[in-house]
């Protein structure tokens, strides 16, 4: 069997193209990684998430200090959360209402022993919680996140909430448009007051029992 | 939380603790992604040396095609055992590292082909022989360390056995001068080159020290000119490693690794303190004793010549000159942008055209558009290792991911750099591509730990927001 030119030609560009075509088979994959999700507009569907539909459906828990108003009336993107999807009727709010921003020295910290799960106070998924487990959390909009906060002012990855000594510690990871704990803009880890609302972008969580 | 249940997701672990248990099994989109990328370098392979044949002698012959679809066998054996014991990995690496070996393979092959070399003496078989170890012990590897922070326990326990694998080159016996290199042991007639498995000792060592010590070196120290120099006491180690980096240029003449070594110590050193000021004294220790090397030592001087005048006659002609490196430059020139076309160009005229220059032969038959398919498979493979160090949720692992990947992408850049004359050029091998049974299973075993590693960084988030 003898092979012509033309046909060795041919086969030699053919295989240059199925290693290119390899090349890109593997970066089309992994394109969400490296270019990150899309951003999401913020009034956009609520029920294409597995997860929340499995949060939001489950009756709702009974914390104990529940009533008064939400942290979203001073938001200052209040105006342009979702309303609420899913059977959650009751706002959470912050126990003591009355009391001022800033450090609260007397407050109980979170730890692995009184902070048991994340609740989502204000932003597009309010009213949604997960259970807080012994293991870092990553917050930002690549899907490699624990937390995955898809809008226009989170970064990629945006902060942690991490474990140190069993008290869970909030970290900024040089994000854009910056995490804010109380109110206040954290720029080395902090650690994170039970109740204490800590804002990444239209959106804000608590930690609590 | 432990890694092998993070990816169920959050609507299986929130129900009521009283609630049975219920194990719902999801498609693996990872896995299967893994199958269909797996097919597609295996067919890749087969397409390289079906052109070899075709090209090289004008007919097929289908020994070394059947021996070739053993190894594929081999391969998805491997991304079997993954379905089970690590799930969430990466599905990236192990297609890369398949298709990377299996054009080594065939160049390899081709340059047997070219030489006549049939049987045990046959290069291509031999390094398939190597591949199916090297894959064997990566099956190993992953089914042995299910969780890497086992790895951290033994900290100084591999620190010590790197040092004792770059030393029994030395030992009277069993170590081996080969082309002036004393990197070998040598127990009948198999030989091994100790200090690659001795890199992936040593990438473990410093992730597992610097998680212990990084406080001390980042936060302690005395500031110059703007950048915080760390204590002599925590500078110590560092010291020690360099000392180490240049015994092995000068006792085992081996540039390239001792280059390797250092430079793999100085990137995890400055992810672990983020701390400008360690790269750049570790910068002024290298380039210093390099400078240094190349006065006494008469073999570093000769690399130097032969990288800044390799076209002079007398460069050219000199015994341990300028002759290799000279040649694989033309065989690329000769390759040009489409290449020569596997098989037909004549890569053979370059001394060690398939284990040191098997880029140069590659990049003459394949030119620049298949060398630069073949460095961004390198890229993907580097970047995959690199996202552990983003994403990954223990120091210790993050560390150790960029480690492990930047030891392949620094190695990448030795070599070729040295063969396109961009530095020196070192004796080291290319990851996976090369002729050379210890860099096959070393290389191997890193890919088999990344994707240890990316079975623990968590894919499916917790919540979507």
């Amino acid at each position: 069997m003898t092979v012509s030119t033309l046909t060795l030609l041919v086969l030699r560009i053919g295989f240059l193209l199925l290693l290119w075509l390899f090349v890109f088979a593997i970066v089309y994959a992994l394109r969400s990684d490296l270019f990150g999700q899309r951003v999401r507009k913020l009034q956009s569907d609520a029920a294409g998430n597995p997860f929340a539909s499995a949060a939001a459906a489950r009756p709702a828990p009974a914390p104990a200090a529940a009533a008064g108003t939400i942290s979203t009336a001073e938001h200052p993107l209040a105006g342009l959360a979702r309303p609420i999807t899913g059977p959650i009727e009751r706002p959470a709010a912050r126990p003591v209402p009355g009391e001022p921003a800033g450090s609260f020295p007397n407050r109980p910290m979170a730890t692995v022993l009184t902070a048991h799960r994340l609740v989502i106070t204000s932003g597009p998924r309010r009213g949604t919680e997960i259970p807080l487990v012994n293991e870092p959390i990553t917050i930002g909009r690549s899907g490699d996140s624990g937390l995955v906060i898809r809008d226009e002012y989170t970064s990629t990855h945006h902060a942690r909430l991490m474990l140190w000594n069993n008290e869970w510690m909030i970290q900024d990871l040089d994000s854009t448009n910056g995490t804010f704990l109380d109110g206040q803009r954290v720029t080395v880890p902090t650690q994170v007051p039970l109740d204490a609302p800590i804002k990444i972008g239209t959106t804000t969580f608590e930690l609590r029992r | 939380m432990t890694a092998p249940t993070s990816s169920t997701p959050l609507a299986s672990r929130t129900g009521a603790p009283s609630a049975p248990v219920r194990r719902i099994r999801l498609p693996k989109k990872l896995r299967n992604l893994e199958l269909g990328l797996l097919v597609f370098a295996c067919a890749i392979n087969a397409a390289a040396v079906v052109l070899v044949e075709l090209g090289a002698i004008g007919h097929l012959d289908f020994t070394l095609v059947l021996l070739g679809a053993g190894l594929s066998a081999l391969v998805v054996a491997m991304h079997i055992v993954m379905r089970y014991v690590a799930p969430d990995a990466d599905p990236f690496v192990l297609p890369i590292a398949t298709v990377l070996n299996g054009i080594g393979i065939a160049e390899i092959y081709r340059i047997d082909i070219a030489r006549h070399d049939a049987g045990w003496d046959s290069a291509a078989v031999r390094q398939i022989v190597w591949t199916a170890i090297a894959v064997v012990c990566a099956i190993a590897v992953i089914l042995l360390i299910r969780n890497h922070r086992v790895l951290q326990r033994y900290t100084y326990v591999f620190g010590f056995g790197a040092l004792v694998l770059l030393v029994l080159p030395m030992l009277p016996i069993i170590g081996r001068q080969v082309n002036g290199a004393r990197v070998w042991i040598g127990i009948g007639p198999f030989s091994f080159q100790p200090g690659e498995i001795a890199k992936i000792a040593l990438a473990v060592f410093f992730a597992g020290y610097l998680v212990q010590a990084r406080d001390s070196l980042s936060m302690v120290g005395r500031k110059v000119l703007g950048i915080r120099f760390p204590r002599l006491r925590d500078l110590g180690p560092i010291l020690v490693l360099w000392g180490l980096s240049m015994a092995v240029i000068v006792f085992q003449r081996d540039l390239g690794t001792g280059l390797l070594y250092f430079g793999l110590f100085l990137v995890m050193i400055y992810v672990a303190t983020a701390r400008v000021g360690w790269v750049v004294i570790g910068l002024v220790l290298f380039v210093g004793g390099a400078l240094i090397a190349s006065r006494i030592l008469g073999y570093v001087q000769d690399r130097f010549e032969n990288w800044l005048d390799p076209f002079s006659d007398h460069v050219y002609n000199a015994t341990g000159g300028s002759y290799q490196l000279v040649q694989g430059l033309f065989g690329l020139a000769h390759g040009g942008l489409l290449g020569t076309g596997l098989g037909q160009g004549r890569p053979t005229v370059t001394p060690l055209a398939e284990s040191d220059y098997i880029v140069a032969s590659l990049g003459e038959e394949l030119g620049l558009i298949g060398i630069f398919a073949i460095l961004c498979l390198y890229l993907l493979f580097v970047s995959r290792g690199f996202r552990v160090g983003f994403a990954g949720q223990d120091d210790f692992g993050k560390l150790l991911g960029v480690g492990l990947a930047f030891t392949v992408a620094l190695q990448v850049f030795i070599v070729i750099g040295g063969i396109t004359r961009v530095i020196p050029l070192t004796g080291l091998t290319t990851p996976f591509l090369a002729a050379g049974g210890s860099s096959l299973v070393a290389n191997w075993i890193i890919a088999a730990l990344l994707l240890r590693l990316t079975d623990t960084v968590r894919n499916q988030p917790r919540l979507v927001v």
